[in-house]
């Protein structure tokens, strides 16, 4: 009997205890930003809106989470080998974590490995990369972005007549033609866009796609790729373009032709100067990606990958077309036009 | 003989429950239990205490950490107002400037309008819109886009509905080529001339978030607090992080917000605790929402927890230490009072206990000391007894072969043979020999009734002889006395002092009466005699054992009343009446104990 009343006595004291710590230690359900976190950035060029903006969403949530954002990416989106060196660069200096818009998906796959192998975890953002060590894709459906293009742009042409793509490439155009055969070096968003389009362009017989063209990142190249495809086919009645660098390209091409009542057109991507375009009539829509999502995430993802914490393998950002009528609709407004200061 | 083994100590524990014991002695020892129990109650009252302290400072830290931010947001929207104030002034002046101008498209009213562009660097443009959507006139000189869907926006609609000034909610202005900017827009019905035409139509002036953001910028509560702004609607006029909320990439509970214009209460629907604070703006409906994390703003809350966690720490060390000594200063006197008592159980009865401390421990110490001092006298007294006892069981066998009686009646047995009478001779032999039988009765000291009236009646057969029949006797019984108990040879010694001392001085024919009865459990046995009888003081002498008989067998009835007494306690024993030239009644008077079942074969039926 005595023995009962010392344990519970022993108990009660043991009890006491654990009612004291425990209002004490309480894990955080949120990021801690205690401690600075080096993360390296490499997209696929240094210029346009499109990277701008996600480079904005990045250092939205570098700021909100304390992290040191190295933002890098090569002058052109066909130049490769430079992103290869710039992610072996990153790998050299430690980063903490490194996020990649890779302009290839076979040919950053290797230097992923490598970054896998010293335990620096990769988030792969916009484009997907060929490598299992990846943590996760933040970005949209490049598929069903090519598919929602061609409804819109045969809708437009009621169901008939001829549509050039001008889509891009992460090789020159020399290159593309010897090696598109053999491997894949292709960025992998700008296929799979490539393939919706023309998988949904397929179920309608009279929709014929005569040209496809690749620029590699530069507006005047588009718009040279464009004179030449109006040039060589003169019932060109669709266009569609396939990422912002083409879009405006193409847009510039038909508005200073004059030929917005002509040809009908869907471009990629929202900057400023294409809702100009969409505003006066030269591009009947656009597709639209969520570049301030990918870039806020792609990096909030990196740290919840350092913090231990578990990613979801994917994450897609959606897309959605844009037309005069529902481009001032106020949730739209808010995709299309980022808040900057 | 079971009672004699009674006087020895119990006072070493049975040997079967000696391990468990000490299995758990440790922890029950007195020492453990006041520390445990001191440390619990001053644990918990320091728990107890502590936490009503760390209540009471956590309210207060967090009332005023709430006072604070209340204040906070109290001057943003005292900043808010005065800035909205601003917009209106600037809204007045461009009507008045526009009502006032002799035409729209003087040069003087442009410049003007220019002016007061500049004047501001928030304004992003001013514009005047007939009812019908075309553009009259505006700041600065842009060219308007085409498809500008300018009829179906809130600015425009809102200022043909009401004749008030209509604050729109945050959006893009489209109308003009060069730029979309985030803008807030004022719009009002206003009335101007045109070619000396007075026509009606839509002020229109965009301000940009600039002074909005810089307000709220201004606001710091804690280090990922903010504040932020939202209009009548629910929709986000300003936020911080408002690309975060368009991208949906963040969540703002605004429905709470929305249902109250001057309010704090704490929030929970992101998983963490926020405090807000809402304020509404008179003019515009609008609401500043002060967010301040928790955790963040509660800092004392988490300095008072760090500080009570060693505050407790200590008090739980002091209060070990303090019990373990207190507990020890009582314990101590104990446990030597422990170790004394159980040298005392050892058998070391000469231990002196002087255990000093507590009252109640010396006076256990001295009551046990005194305890300790009977027992000695016990014991004493014990072996004074056990050593007579001896004495007279001794003194019983030596008058068991006493040889003067037995000469005495092999004398007479002579002299009967002598005299031819074989009869009595073979009587006399046959109760010697029986008497004899009875009195070894093999060694036993403890025989029945019956044996001992036999005994008693073999002794009085032979006496009679001796006495030449001077004397009869007569012995009765009830049967139910007969199968008990009795101690061998106790009225032997009186039926001798009765034949000797009471009949042989008597002139008269002597005569012996000895009964035996149960009585409420009692065997009572009488022997009377009408001898002479004995004085008073004689009898008194018997039992003190004053006198010693001059011609008995020297075995003595204070033998007897002692054997008794020592067998079945002081209370029982010999009683004596007695009077001078009458006779002398002896009872003995002892407890029916133990039927002996062996009786029947000595017994038989030879009872007279």
């Amino acid at each position: 009997m005595k023995t009962k009343r010392l344990v519970l006595t022993v108990l009660m004291c043991a009890l006491v205890w654990l009612t004291v710590t425990s209002c004490f230690n309480r894990a955080p359900v949120y990021i801690t930003t205690n401690k600075t976190r080096n993360i390296h950035m490499i997209v696929k060029m240094n210029k346009g809106d499109y990277w701008n903006t996600v480079k904005l969403g990045a250092e939205a949530a570098a700021k909100e989470f304390n992290v040191k954002l190295t933002f890098k990416a090569p002058d052109s989106e066909s130049d490769i080998d430079e992103q290869i060196s710039m992610v072996e660069d990153s790998i050299n200096l430690r980063a903490d974590a490194i996020i990649l818009a890779a302009s290839s998906y076979m040919g950053l796959a290797q230097v992923v490995d490598q970054a896998a192998y010293y335990k620096i975890p990769v988030i792969s953002v916009d484009a997907e990369v060929g490598s299992a060590r990846v943590r996760t894709y933040v970005g949209s459906n490049s598929y069903e972005a090519g598919q929602k293009s061609a409804e819109r742009l045969i809708n437009l042409l009621n169901g008939s007549g001829e549509i050039g793509i001008l889509n891009f490439t992460s090789a020159s155009l020399q290159d593309q033609r010897s090696n598109s055969a053999s491997i894949d070096y292709g960025a992998r968003d700008a296929d799979e866009r490539e393939k919706g389009f023309l998988n949904y362009a397929a179920r309608y017989p009279n929709i014929h796609v005569v040209q496809i063209s690749y620029t590699s990142s530069s507006t005047t190249e588009a718009e040279e790729l464009t004179r030449q495809m109006l040039e060589n086919h003169p019932d060109l009645r669709g266009i569609a373009t396939l990422n912002e660098t083409a879009s405006q390209g193409a847009g510039k091409v038909i508005q200073s032709l004059g030929l917005n009542n002509l040809i009908k057109m869907v471009a990629f991507d929202s900057s400023p100067s294409m809702l100009e375009l969409l505003q006066d009539g030269t591009v009947q829509a656009t597709v639209i990606q969520n570049p301030f999502s990918n870039g806020y995430l792609a990096v909030k993802y990196a740290v919840e990958a350092l913090e231990g914490i578990e990613v979801p393998e994917r994450v897609d950002t959606g897309t959605k077309l844009i037309d005069l009528d529902n481009m001032l609709y106020p949730e739209n407004q808010k995709l299309l036009f980022p808040f900057v200061r | 003989m079971t009672k004699s083994k009674g006087y020895f100590f119990p006072l070493r524990p049975q040997p079967g429950t000696r391990g468990r014991i000490r299995l758990s002695a440790k922890l029950r020892s007195i020492q453990l239990i006041i520390t445990l129990s001191f440390t619990a109650v001053a644990v918990l009252v320091a728990v107890i205490v502590s936490s009503m302290l760390y209540n009471k400072f956590a309210k207060t830290a967090e009332e005023n950490a709430n006072l604070n931010m209340q204040q906070i947001i109290e001057q943003v929207n005292y900043n808010l107002e005065l800035y909205v104030k601003g917009m209106s002034n600037i809204f007045e002046t461009a009507e008045e400037q526009v009502t006032t101008s002799p035409s729209i498209d003087s040069p003087l009213l442009y410049e003007r309008m220019d002016t007061l562009m500049s004047s501001r660097e928030d304004l992003v443009s001013i514009a005047v819109f007939t009812p019908q959507g075309k553009y009259v006139a505006g700041t600065p000189g842009q060219n308007m886009r085409v498809n500008t869907q300018l009829e179906s926006q809130s600015w425009f609609t809102n200022a043909l509905k009401s004749s008030d000034i209509s604050y729109s909610a945050p959006h893009i202005q489209n109308l003009f080529k060069g730029r979309y900017n985030w803008v807030v827009s004022i719009s009002k019905m206003i009335e101007y001339k045109e070619n000396g035409e007075l026509k009606r139509g839509i002020l229109l002036i965009d301000f940009n978030f600039r002074t909005i953001d810089q307000l709220s910028r201004q606001v710091k509560l804690g280090k990922r607090g903010y504040a932020y702004i939202l209009d009548s609607l629910g929709n986000i006029v300003y936020h911080p992080q408002q690309q975060l909320i368009y991208a949906g990439l963040k969540y703002e509970n605004v429905e709470p917000v929305l249902a109250y214009s001057f309010r704090s209460y704490l929030d929970e629907s992101t998983g963490e605790k926020r405090f807000i604070t809402v304020r509404t703006l008179e003019e515009t409906g609008w609401k500043i929402v002060g967010v301040a994390y928790y955790d963040e703003i509660v800092t004392t809350k988490r300095d008072l927890n760090q500080f009570l966690f060693w505050f407790l720490a200590a008090v739980i060390l002091c209060a070990i230490a303090v019990s373990v000594f207190l507990s020890w200063l009582i314990a101590s006197p104990i446990r030597k009072l422990e170790r004394t008592v159980k040298q005392v159980g050892e058998g070391d009865l000469n231990t002196p206990i002087n255990v000093s401390g507590a009252y109640e421990v010396e006076q256990l110490s001295r009551r046990f000391n005194l305890m300790l001092q009977r027992i000695r006298q016990l014991m004493d007294q014990i072996i004074y007894e056990q050593e007579t006892k001896r004495k007279g069981e001794l003194e019983v066998l030596q008058s068991q072969i006493n040889p003067h009686f037995l000469y005495n009646t092999l004398n007479s047995v002579v002299r009967l043979a002598e005299r031819g009478k074989n009869e009595e001779v073979i009587t006399m032999i046959q109760s010697l020999s029986k008497f004899f039988r009875i009195s070894l009765s093999k060694g036993n000291n403890i025989i029945t009734v019956q044996e001992e009236l036999d005994h008693i009646r073999h002794y009085l057969v032979i006496q009679s002889f001796r006495f030449k029949n001077k004397f009869r006797f007569e012995i009765k019984a009830q049967d139910e006395v007969l199968p008990f108990q009795t101690i061998k040879l106790i009225l032997q010694p009186i039926v001798e002092n009765a034949l000797y001392h009471g009949i042989e001085m008597s002139p008269d024919e002597g005569l012996i009466l000895i009964s035996a009865e149960l009585q409420d459990n009692l065997i009572v046995i009488r022997i009377s005699d009408n001898g002479i009888g004995m004085s008073k003081e004689t009898l008194h002498n018997i039992l003190n054992g004053g006198s010693k008989s001059a011609g008995g067998s020297g075995v003595g009835v204070r033998n007897v009343n002692e054997r008794i007494g020592l067998y079945y306690g002081r209370e029982f024993g010999l009683a004596f009446e007695s009077e001078l030239e009458e006779g002398t009644t002896v009872t003995i008077i002892f407890p029916a104990i133990g039927q002996n079942e062996g009786q029947e074969n000595t017994a038989g039926g030879e009872t007279s």
